[in-house]
């Protein structure tokens, strides 16, 4: 009895003392939840966070970095119980911004650092008029080929549609079972990507020019068909529907698939795969004589806590610090991704030379309609559209349904 | 177990939840089916009711004292799996938001979406081809490689160390290392079969999602099977060796043996096995989803697959509870019948 009596002593002075010592400190925090980039990533958080707090000792900085798997698992558990983060680095904000929970963008970042995104990067997050989050980081995407490959079979690098597949029947005809001509992949991972690249070079895409869903126009029903024809035709990697991106960049780092669509950061997965193969950099082959990039952009977040005034600022000042040009460029080069910010570009341009190449194609790129609340159920659907077509379906018969499930 | 339940794949395997709503599920099947098992095996048998008379402290303390010991499993049952199938029924009555949020009670309408959207009966009869072709094929191969490890040859033990592998290894690398095997590009397989000089160029082995379903269910197989020949083995080394050397010399051969005397006398180890093999082969993940993730377009999806997409990549998180609802429900039905069938049969012989 006594031995109880003095262990819930001591457990209540213990508790005693925790409570005063936060009582006492007095600081105000801001936690962030940051998506996994890559393997750098939390190291790199860390250090700001140490960073950070040195240079702002009234602010208490608390930052999880959570894997691309459980990010999403985990916020939704958070605000299914009320305990939503202050910021959170993620892709899509759209789903938040419908259950009311987030803050405008101008309510908590500066003049100055709102200055620095570029202006097509902010109205990616623009419902209504207003900004709901802001760009953390971009990457396009467009064709890598063998140049080897290429060049022993005698074939030029295509640009149109009818050139990609005369220089697929060329490399199949000259490489046999050896050398798969084209990458494509429908998979549950990005599937979407592919819809994108296909419709949005031939003049359609996933919303019409007043950004309603206009799935199942001509030009999508179109691509999807052309996609298809050149599985059909035997000129793809294998088995589409289930070979990730990854699958295929290892097949193009062997040798073994001569031209596929990916993101800028290829280059570093070769070399760090240790693949030594010659490649060169060219447009999406297009339908309509206008390559499209695709451009793909993650955001930052800040959920509406009922904030006071100093917590609102300490918000700011988080942000004024991470978008810093030079701790910003070293963020974004740190994964090997491409800047939001032009005084960012400009930066990292200074830094590193092969960077201006990509921020030029930056600038011309497509993204994704994640502002639209559907965009989930839009990417889903047109990963299912690609799988069932590739299984023989009609593709219009598909997209129509497609359509009228989502715009209905 | 060769089906293990999925928390200890799922700890390995990065893609799978936090909070997966069928496994407390299935293990509340299994607690079903005690409760459904025929009277004569009941725990608290124990107290005769002399003692329950007297009414002094000493006996009150007595009669609870089991009921203290029992408090934790109690405990942790009702924390660990009542609860969670509680909140996955009260779930699959509410609308949801995309982000999670609840939004207030909808009735039914989670159960009709998913009933009328044209994917469900496509899911559904892949889970019954799946979950009847694994355990049933396994069973069979159990049972006769569980006959030739009881035998005695030389070599038994490594014999029976070797069979026990494909089980000890978790499923997420069991699944992983078929899909490298029979990999179109630098699978194992067809690196065999060019070096042995019996193909010319790769093959696809899976050149369609009913050829990936067949490689899928081979895993599901592969991986159960053990569990089902140490269940047979287990109730092979309890027979009575009289019974063989009776049969013997009444003239009985090999197969009247195997009818008459082997598989009557291990039918409570198969009971065991199969039932236990039907929850976890019905809810198994790591195989399927390390496999195809269920694509093409549903064609290899089963429940449970089905289930995790609608609520971690679709945001359904009603409509993942109604289907989670619909397999536990469909999962207590085929426990308890065959349950009841087994051992009523028992009863009669």
């Amino acid at each position: 009895m006594k031995k109880q009596f003095a262990l819930a002593l001591t457990l209540a002075a213990a508790f005693g003392c925790m409570t005063m010592q936060t009582q006492a400190s007095e600081k105000t925090s801001v936690s962030v939840i940051a998506a996994q980039y890559g393997n750098n990533t939390a190291a790199w958080w860390a250090d700001f966070e140490k960073d950070f707090e040195a240079d702002n000792p009234d602010i208490d900085l608390v930052v999880e970095v959570v894997s691309w798997n459980d990010i999403y698992t985990k916020v939704n558990t958070l605000l299914q119980n009320d305990q939503a983060p202050d910021v959170l680095n993620i892709d899509t904000f759209a789903d938040y911004y419908a259950d009311d929970l987030l803050l405008p963008a101008k309510d908590y970042v500066s003049e100055e650092t709102y200055a620095k995104y570029y202006e097509a990067f902010l109205g990616q997050s623009e419902i209504d008029g207003t900004v709901w989050a802001v760009p953390d980081l971009a990457s396009v995407r467009t064709m890598f080929y063998n140049k080897d490959l290429l060049e022993e079979a005698g074939v030029e690098v295509p640009a149109t549609w009818d050139e990609l597949k005369e220089a697929c029947k060329a490399l199949k005809d000259f490489y046999g079972d050896e050398v798969y001509p084209w990458g494509i992949d429908m998979t549950t991972d990005e599937g979407q990507a592919a819809f994108a690249y296909y419709t949005w070079n031939n003049g359609g895409g996933f919303v019409d020019e007043n950004g309603d869903w206009a799935l199942n126009s001509d030009a999508n029903v179109e691509a999807v068909e052309f996609e298809m024809s050149l599985y059909n035709e035997g000129y793809t990697n294998s088995d589409p529907a289930n070979q990730t991106r990854y699958d295929l960049q290892d097949l193009f780092g062997q040798g073994k698939l001569a031209m596929m669509i990916g993101p800028n950061g290829i280059p570093t997965y070769l070399s760090d795969g240790g693949y030594e193969i010659n490649y060169g950099i060219a447009s999406i082959p297009s339908n309509t004589g206008d390559s499209i990039a695709m451009g793909v952009m993650d955001r930052f977040m800040c959920f509406d806590n009922g904030y006071s005034e100093e917590e609102l600022a300490a918000v700011t000042t988080f942000f004024d610090y991470f978008f810093d040009d030079e701790r910003y460029a070293a963020w974004v080069k740190m994964e090997d991704f491409l800047p939001a910010t032009s005084t960012g570009a400009e930066a990292i341009a200074a830094m590193d030379e092969s960077y201006a190449n990509w921020i030029d194609i930056l600038g011309t790129c497509q993204f994704y309609p994640t502002a639209k609340t559907e965009w989930i159920d839009v990417k889903q659907g047109s990963i299912d559209v690609e799988q069932q077509a590739l299984l023989g379906e009609d593709v219009r018969t598909l997209l129509d349904a497609l359509q009228e499930e989502v715009a209905g | 177990m060769s089906m293990r339940p999925p928390p200890e794949a799922r700890s390995v395997f990065r893609d799978a939840p936090v909070s997966y709503p069928a496994h407390g599920i299935c293990r509340c099947a299994l607690l079903l089916c005690f409760f459904c098992s025929p009277p004569g095996c009941s725990c608290f048998s124990g107290d005769g009711p002399m003692q329950k008379k007297k009414k002094s402290a000493k006996s009150w303390r007595k009669a609870l004292t089991p009921y203290v010991w029992l408090l934790p499993s109690f405990t942790l049952m009702t924390v660990m799996v009542l609860l969670p199938i509680l909140t996955v029924f009260y779930r699959s009555f509410q609308k949801f938001s995309k982000a999670g949020k609840i939004k207030g009670f909808i009735g039914a309408d989670n159960f009709s979406q998913v009933l009328h959207s044209a994917k469900f009966s496509l899911v559904l009869r892949n889970t019954l081809v799946w979950t009847v072709l694994v355990v049933l094929i396994s069973t069979i191969l159990g049972i006769i490689i569980g006959m030739v490890l009881n035998s005695e040859f030389k070599g038994r033990k490594i014999a029976r160390a070797i069979v026990v592998f494909p089980w000890a290894t978790s499923l997420i690398i069991q699944a992983s290392v078929w899909k490298f095997i029979i990999n179109t590009d630098h699978g194992a397989l067809n690196a065999l079969l060019m070096k042995l000089g019996l193909t010319k160029s790769a093959v696809n082995f899976t050149s369609s999602p009913e050829a990936w379903f067949a490689w899928e269910i081979w895993v599901g197989i592969f991986v159960t099977v053990p569990f089902v020949a140490f269940c047979v083995l287990s109730g092979l080394q309890s027979i009575d060796s009289g019974y063989y050397e009776a049969a013997a010399i009444d003239g009985g051969g090999f197969w009247q043996q195997t009818f008459y005397i082997t598989l009557p006398l291990i039918r409570p180890s198969l009971t065991v096995s199969t039932v236990l093999n039907i929850i976890y082969v019905f809810n198994s993940f790591p195989i399927i989803w390390a496999m195809t993730k269920g694509d093409p377009a549903s064609r290899t999806d089963t429940l449970v697959t089905y289930l995790y997409k609608l609520a971690f990549i679709n945001g359904e998180n009603g409509q993942a509870a109604a289907v989670s609802v619909i397999s536990f429900l469909i999962l207590c039905v085929v426990s308890a019948a065959y349950l009841a069938i087994s051992s009523g049969g028992g009863d009669e012989s």
